[in-house]
């Protein structure tokens, strides 16, 4: 589903990305962690074209993101992406937010993307918010709004970039529940988290990244078993014992 | 010590109206023509296509550093001839309305641009990064999502560039065009009267230009608690 080869990215004189290789396949669930700054946001957004790289290649689903011929809003309405600060659009209500996409982008008919959006906020639980703005909801309800608006698009997976770490303690769990439900209905999904327990409950394989390299590449049972690097090993020592 | 006379103005009321409607229509086409015109300025040089870019700084740091009453008086002599020679109109023909308004449109909209393109940016980057993100094309996530925010967080400054228009469309007088306060110069020359002309041509400025930036505050107070 996503192959990246060898990806590299520098902002002028400051490397981010140096030679990422890994795979995703259909239907799993990757964990992307490590300390800030090494790279895990930028790997991710790289994906669906939102951060360009200079060299190596990423396929998803066929296409090649780095190519300058792809079209590159046509496959990013195919891959749903979460932010850490929701960035639902303020000026509209809940329903329009889960539904500008699906008429602008796919051309859906307004009264089908309306009860598709009014599916997938029942799904999320927040039907009865669907007349209001993003600015009257709760930290936790926007992030789930917002992935309610990435499903809307019918996404072949999602990407997620940080998608608790804006939130109150008390509203982490409603977004995991969220992320966990899609996990196990088999969406393939890259998730860049410091959620551990997230991790060792649905990810299928844990990518850890330190200084732009991609360190660790492993199942979770051999991640959270034995790492095998040093830098892997302190950082779950800190994440697990604080 | 000067004696007051006012009896010329009660007489003089609908030529000084029709100068107020001058005024106004100078002031609306302006604004219109300068909020679409310096919209497209600011993302010429929001652009990452460079010479867009450089056109659009270009194009406002011009603008920005010549008087505007000289920019008139260039469209006042340049205009009418251009449009003469381009559409074959009779010479002669009184274009200085349309002069003036095409000024003053280009003139403002060089203000706009900047006003414009401050509002844009006060847009989080995250927004344009998640329009784009569900597949929308930059145009789209422009359109749908960027500056229906930003022209929101703009009202009050865009209005009140709008009041300084207002106020600087008296300038038209170097082109003899009786705009309210042309009109008020002519009456008051007319009878000897230019005093009390003036001064309430100057009354009727500020009551207009106050109540309107007054407006704005209530406006403004508005977005603000929302």
């Amino acid at each position: 589903m996503i192959s990246m080869n060898k990806v590299s990215k520098h902002y002028g004189a400051f490397q981010v990305l140096t030679d990422c290789t890994t795979q995703v396949h259909k239907g799993e669930v990757i964990v992307v962690c490590g300390p800030s700054g090494s790279g895990k946001s930028t790997l991710i957004k790289c994906v669906n074209g939102l951060e360009p790289f200079q060299s190596g290649e990423i396929i998803v689903n066929g296409v090649s993101v780095g190519d300058p011929k792809t079209n590159l809003s046509k496959l990013r309405s195919t891959v749903g992406m979460v932010f850490q600060n929701f960035e639902l659009f303020p000026h509209m209500r809940i329903i329009d937010n889960l539904t500008i996409a699906q008429v602008k982008v796919l051309g859906r008919n307004p009264e089908q993307a309306r009860e598709k959006g009014f599916k997938l906020l029942d799904r999320v639980g927040l039907r009865v918010q669907a007349e209001k703005y993003p600015g009257q909801l709760s930290g936790g309800q926007q992030q789930r709004v917002a992935i309610a608006r990435a499903l809307s698009m019918d996404p072949i997976c999602m990407l997620f970039d940080e998608p608790t770490s804006a939130l109150d303690p008390e509203m982490i769990n409603e977004v995991l529940d969220v992320m966990t439900e899609l996990a196990q209905e088999g969406m393939t999904m890259m998730c860049v988290t410091h959620e551990m327990g997230f991790a060792r409950r649905v990810a299928s394989r844990v990518i850890f990244m330190d200084q732009g390299r991609i360190v660790e590449d492993d199942s979770k049972e051999a991640f959270f078993g034995n790492p095998r690097s040093e830098r892997a090993q302190q950082f779950l020592a800190k994440i697990l014992h604080h | 010590m000067h004696e007051f006379d006012w009896s010329s103005i009660p007489n003089a009321l609908p030529f000084l109206w029709d100068g107020m409607l001058i005024s106004l229509e100078i002031t609306l086409s302006a604004v219109v023509f300068g909020i679409v015109w310096g919209t497209l300025l600011a993302l010429m040089r929001l652009s990452s296509i460079t010479p867009l870019s450089w056109f659009a700084a270009g194009y406002v740091n011009l603008f920005r550093a010549v008087p505007l009453v000289m920019v008139l008086l260039w469209f006042f002599l340049i205009v009418p001839h251009l449009l003469e020679s381009l559409f074959g109109l009779p010479r002669g023909t009184d274009m200085r309305l349309t002069s003036a308004i095409a000024g003053f449109a280009l003139f403002e909209a060089a203000y706009y641009s900047e006003i414009i393109r401050a509002g844009i940016q006060s847009v989080s980057r995250g927004q344009m990064a998640a329009a784009s993100a569900l597949g929308m094309t930059y145009s789209q996530a422009m359109r749908l999502v960027v500056l229906p925010q930003a022209f929101r967080n703009m009202v009050p400054l865009l209005l009140t560039q709008g009041i300084i228009l207002f106020q600087d469309t008296s300038l038209v007088y170097v082109s003899a065009l009786a705009d309210f306060f042309g009109a008020a110069y002519k009456v008051g020359d007319r009878d000897g009267r230019l005093v009390e002309l003036l001064l309430f041509a100057g009354a009727v400025y500020f009551v207009l230009c106050f109540a309107a930036s007054r407006i704005v505050r209530h406006y403004q107070n508005k977005l603000k608690t929302a």
